[in-house]
């Protein structure tokens, strides 16, 4: 239901950084709104955590972005679908400051 | 708090990690690319002073040292512009320029002091590029939240330079 989570990668940077921790609980796909930061499982790159550019109620994904120019993202690999969801951020614990 | 007692815990069980990924090696951002040439500036400056105090013929040999430092300087000088200019484009972003509003008219500052110091042999000009520089990367690591601290550089020039505190 809930998990901590290790953040390795800036393309979240500045709101989430390298080695930050995050608490990510499992919430209904319904209770899912733009502007979250997500963890999600992809078949390529593993275990992602990106934020919510859009949801699609209708067909049941999120198109996920990075705040970097360079993130990969819902841009490269397309919307990810509510199965692949592991959950919602609800808190950062940040490395430093 | 929260971290330290998760971080000691992390050398006991292996947490799951996400990965914020990006398409090329991003998050390797570090000023001292800029600082570093912008301190070869000043001190390619003192060779072509020291070079020129030092009397004797003018000749072939003399040319062919005072240009290679030239060289140096224009080259120098460039590579930390363009260092700044990648630090800027990629990693700040907008909540960076909220944060620290006098950061474009550093970035700009820079990039036209940079410019000086290639056009001039002006020592001055060119320390002034290095503390410019050295704000632009106290900065950068304030964004980080990351101390820094003021000390000499181990090497002639020995110019204070901004060091972050890791």
């Amino acid at each position: 239901m809930c998990r901590v989570i290790k953040v390795t990668g800036d393309s979240l940077s500045p709101i989430i950084e390298e080695g930050d921790f995050v608490l990510v609980l499992k919430i209904p796909f319904f209770f899912l709104h733009r502007g979250d930061i997500i963890v999600f499982r992809h078949n390529t790159y593993g275990l992602m955590i990106k934020m919510v550019e859009a949801v699609s109620r209708d067909e049941g994904t999120v198109f996920v972005i990075g705040t970097h120019p360079f993130s990969t993202d819902s841009r490269s690999f397309g919307p990810v679908p509510k199965r692949n969801i592991i959950g919602k951020v609800i808190l950062r614990i940040r490395g430093r400051g | 708090m929260l971290y330290s007692f998760l971080k000691a815990l992390e050398n006991r069980i292996k947490f799951e990690e996400a990965k914020a990924h990006c398409d090329i090696p991003c998050g390797i951002y570090d000023p001292i690319t800029a600082q570093i040439p912008a301190l070869t500036v000043v001190r390619m400056l003192d060779l072509m002073a020291d070079l020129e105090n030092k009397g004797g013929e003018k000749g072939k040999e003399f040319h062919n040292t005072f240009s290679r430092y030239v060289t140096v300087k224009e080259e120098h000088a460039e590579k930390a512009k363009h260092e700044i200019r990648v630090i800027w484009g990629d990693y700040i972003k907008a909540q960076h320029v909220e944060q620290y509003p006098e950061l474009p008219a550093l970035t700009h500052k820079i990039m036209q002091a940079g410019s000086k110091v290639r056009q001039t042999t002006d020592r001055q000009a060119a320390v002034d590029f290095v503390e410019a520089i050295n704000q632009f990367a106290e900065i950068f690591w304030a964004t980080k939240n990351v101390k820094t601290k003021r000390a000499k550089a181990p090497y002639a020039p020995a110019l204070e330079m901004v060091y972050p505190e890791l």
